[in-house]
């Protein structure tokens, strides 16, 4: 309690108090230029929750509803996008499909408006699919099973009937709470706006906190940063009040016996649509990857990608003196971060077994969609007059905002556990300690290790927060990349992006399939 | 009379398993016939079938003459004449009681008042009006089954399908559903279908009975048929209590009611188990293990030397297990 006090009320009180005192003093938003970021948010973050809904949900009738081959590797391809942060896939896009990008290349074509809201668009909206995906997937197994819609059609409703008065009914709550959290991803966006929208000229309420506080030393700028990270918060907090409302006991609703009847049953072919959906996910997922790892592979900008012209120079200067530096940094405080978020994450779903755990737990999953770039001023305001430019300061906005993800991990393995299981080990013989070391322990322990991994891929890929809070030799890996980019080091900034994501792509999917049933919604 | 459903020859596929496996049965208007077998034997598999849920792998379906699904064709569930109830209820989270009965009328092309207001007429023919405003989650399992089967029951249908209606709700409320569904039943001329893997409930319900093994039909005749003249031991075991003695003309199954205590045969008593109503008495005989039943309480206490009268038996003809 605390600590949670010490992460995120502090900091998020000590914001809305300077916020106050701006705001009074005079300081308001700069219209002109804030309200156009604050247009471009909301209108890209309703954009994204769409396209994110339609492709997540049109993507889990697939997996869930048809007969398709190798359905587990194709919910994983699915999934994995979620492992690559948004500013490499910002990076990775421009490389495939921008000017003078590897479709360029190839066959003189190039995607229009890459660089601009479209591509910040696709590319947010791309990251933020997976989390539609596993929504709308266990709302159709846990919401709408098929025998609901088999009893609609022996009720004599056709196809159509049965989806729009059945199927879409039930799924409409998960639907509209999927889209809220996709919102919530797309007005958080950093990196890829940073990436793809300020060099067109597009700017979104993150970008603006970032130029103002990155970029620029006066006290008109700093204070419009606070009230614009206030507004930020307001916004993305209703819209949690929203997810949290929907997704309420998804996966526990009404089902009173177990679902009957041949789990094989009358599936429609979906070779084709799995086809589709993998050929999607190589569109927007490894072909741009694929590009940057060519880009980083090759001597020079304008260079064809073919072997005669490889090299892993880039590797070499990647991992040379000051970026070797950074990659040590992101990888202390990822660890560090992964380490505190798990004990916490672990500590509130033990307190959350016992008793009034409900609020720790709504208070942690609240900190998942405070905006990083909300947070990173927030802990700025209330620590940053003694952690000013430490690694610290980093450390404690990382916890703040990852230890949901922790405690999610951990408290999902935790509650799937019958009591009964302990109760029995008790019973027969064992001491509480022994009870919890022999019996509980074995269950969650990949719960940990899983969640582990997860906390220390975010923090590795972490940018918003990073950007705002590092001083003169406290920047991280991704900061690194962003500064490169802006600088025009295109081969290094894709060698560095290929080391910060390869990596944990492969470990990633390992996670994935530790974790198993949880992440994919159970293997059927 | 063109039966309700004819089955010929009907094969269902999984994959490289034969769910269903070459099943001919006919069943007449107003007949009801129930599917006894263990769990895995291809009831709910057959049921689908009729209702349209599952392709055929081979052979023919029509329901009402009309030919539903064959080689190459199939009708869809909603435009085949049936109603259904489900194992698990499968009823619909967003509706309530009302409503989800009055669906089936709405998608007959009622409007919605007129769907209503006989909605709520099957309801408290049912008994349920109070459950009227009621959504699945506020009911229990019982009331689920019976909002389930009032929601068949609206379909105007040629067959009603009944998949195991009565496994999950308790002994108390399952003969209330089986009242239900013989009084709707015998009100409408149409046929029912019912899977079981409880022989008293399917032998008391049904018009005849058709046991089913690992997707294959073992035998199909009226209650008394499988009961009293079982195709072989597995038959009947499946239908009821049965000891297999070792007579003079080969091995033969007697049930419990066909011996009694006291009588020439040589017999200790074993075990005793009172069960109300009766009594059931294990006999060591020389013939082997009888199971013997009388009414009333315990006459005779373990050890005891009463002996037994075998009064029927039926011969197994050498088809063992």
């Amino acid at each position: 309690m605390v600590a949670l006090g010490g992460l995120v009320a502090v900091p998020i009180v000590e914001l809305a108090r300077v916020g106050v005192e701006e705001w009074q003093g005079g300081g308001g938003l700069d219209r002109a230029v804030s309200g156009a970021a604050l247009f471009n948010t909301m209108w890209t973050g309703a954009a994204v929750a769409v396209l994110a809904v339609a492709a997540g949900t049109g993507a889990a009738f697939v997996t869930e509803r048809m007969a398709v081959p190798g359905r587990r590797w194709l919910r994983l391809g699915i999934v994995v996008p979620i492992v690559v942060p948004g500013f490499v896939s910002a990076l990775s896009w421009a490389r495939a499909y921008g000017p003078g990008g590897l479709t360029d290349d190839l066959v003189g074509w190039e995607l229009p408006g890459v660089f601009g809201a479209p591509g910040v668009v696709a590319v947010v909206a791309v990251n933020a699919m997976p989390i539609a995906y596993v929504i709308a997937a266990a709302a159709l197994r846990s919401r709408a099973e098929p025998d609901l819609e088999r009893a609609a059609r022996a009720a004599g409703a056709g196809r159509r009937v049965a989806a729009a008065t059945v199927t879409l009914p039930l799924l409409a709550p998960a639907l509209l709470g999927a889209a809220a959290l996709t919102f919530i991803v797309g007005i958080n966006a950093f990196g890829v706006p940073a990436i793809l929208g300020t060099p067109a000229g597009f700017g979104t309420v993150t970008t603006r906190i970032y130029q103002d506080l990155a970029r620029s030393a006066s006290p008109a700028a700093f204070s419009r940063a606070v009230l614009l990270a206030l507004l930020l918060v307001a916004i993305a907090l209703a819209f949690v009040a929203i997810a949290d409302r929907m997704l309420a006991g998804l996966g526990s609703l009404t089902r009173t016996a177990a679902p009957a009847g041949p789990q094989a049953v009358a599936r429609r072919s979906g070779i084709a649509a799995a086809i589709a959906v993998w050929l999607t996910v190589g569109a927007v997922t490894v072909v741009p990857l694929v590009a940057l790892i060519l880009v980083a592979l090759t001597r020079g900008v304008g260079l064809a990608p073919v072997p005669s012209n490889w090299t892993l120079g880039n590797f070499a200067e990647a991992l040379d003196g000051p970026l070797l530096g950074a990659l040590g940094r992101s990888l202390l405080l990822a660890a560090a971060a992964a380490t505190a978020a798990v004990a916490l994450g672990a500590l509130v779903a033990a307190l959350q077994r016992r008793r009034a755990g409900r609020l720790y737990a709504a208070a942690v999953l609240l900190t998942f969609a405070v905006p990083g770039s909300t947070l990173a001023v927030a802990v700025l305001l209330a620590y940053g007059g003694r952690l000013r430019d430490t690694l610290t300061i980093i450390l404690i906005a990382y916890v703040a905002k990852l230890w949901g993800v922790g405690h999610r991990t951990v408290a999902g393995s935790a509650a799937g556990l019958p009591p009964d299981l302990y109760r029995a080990a008790r019973a027969a013989g064992a001491s509480a300690w022994t009870a919890v070391r022999t019996v509980v322990a074995p269950q969650v322990r990949p719960a940990l290790v899983a969640g582990w991994l997860l906390v220390f891929l975010f923090a590795l890929h972490e940018l918003t927060m990073s950007s705002l809070l590092h001083g003169p030799g406290t920047g991280t890996l991704a900061v690194e990349i962003l500064d490169l980019q802006q600088l025009g080091d295109v081969p290094v900034s894709a060698a560095l992006a290929t080391l910060l994501t390869v990596p944990p792509l492969v470990l990633g999917v390992a996670v994935v399939i530790l974790a198993g049933g949880r992440l994919l919604g159970g293997a059927r | 009379m063109t039966p309700a459903v004819e089955l010929r020859d009907v094969a269902v596929s999984y994959g490289a398993v034969r769910a269903v496996d070459g099943i001919s049965l006919q069943c007449e208007p107003g007949e009801t016939l129930a599917l006894l077998g263990p769990s895995g034997s291809g009831k709910t598999t057959l049921i689908y079938a009729v209702a349209g849920f599952v392709p055929l792998a081979a052979g023919e379906i029509a329901i009402g003459g009309r030919v539903v699904a064959g080689p190459g064709r199939s009708v869809p569930p909603d435009t085949r004449a049936v109603g259904m109830v489900f194992q698990n209820y499968a009823l619909w989270p967003h509706l309530d009681a009302l409503d989800t009965v009055a669906y089936p009328l709405r998608r007959a092309g009622l409007d919605r008042a007129e769907a209503r207001a006989r909605a709520r007429d099957l309801l408290s023919r049912l008994g349920m009006e109070d459950l009227a405003s009621r959504r699945p989650a506020e009911l229990s399992g019982g009331q689920q089954q019976r909002v389930g089967l009032a929601r068949a029951l609206a379909r105007d249908a040629a067959v009603y399908l009944l998949d195991e209606p009565t496994a999950h709700v308790d002994a108390a409320v399952r003969v209330a559903v089986q009242e239900e569904i013989g009084r709707a039943r015998r009100a409408s001329r149409a046929a029912a279908i019912y899977s079981s893997h409880d022989a008293a409930e399917a032998l008391a319900l049904a018009d005849r009975v058709a046991l089913l093994r690992a997707g294959r039909l073992v035998q199909l005749g009226t209650p008394a048929d499988v009961y009293e003249r079982p195709v072989d031991l597995w038959a009947a075991r499946l239908t009821g209590p049965a000891s297999v003695l070792d007579g003079d003309g080969g091995r033969v199954i007697v049930r419990p009611d066909w011996a009694e205590l006291g009588g020439s045969t040589s017999g200790e008593v074993a075990e005793v188990w009172y069960r109300g109503t009766h009594t059931d008495y294990r006999v060591a005989t020389p013939g082997g293990e009888l199971v013997v039943r009388a009414p009333g309480p315990p006459t005779v206490a373990i050890g005891d030397r009463p002996g037994v009268t075998v009064r029927r038996t039926w011969p197994l003809d050498g088809a063992g297990d």
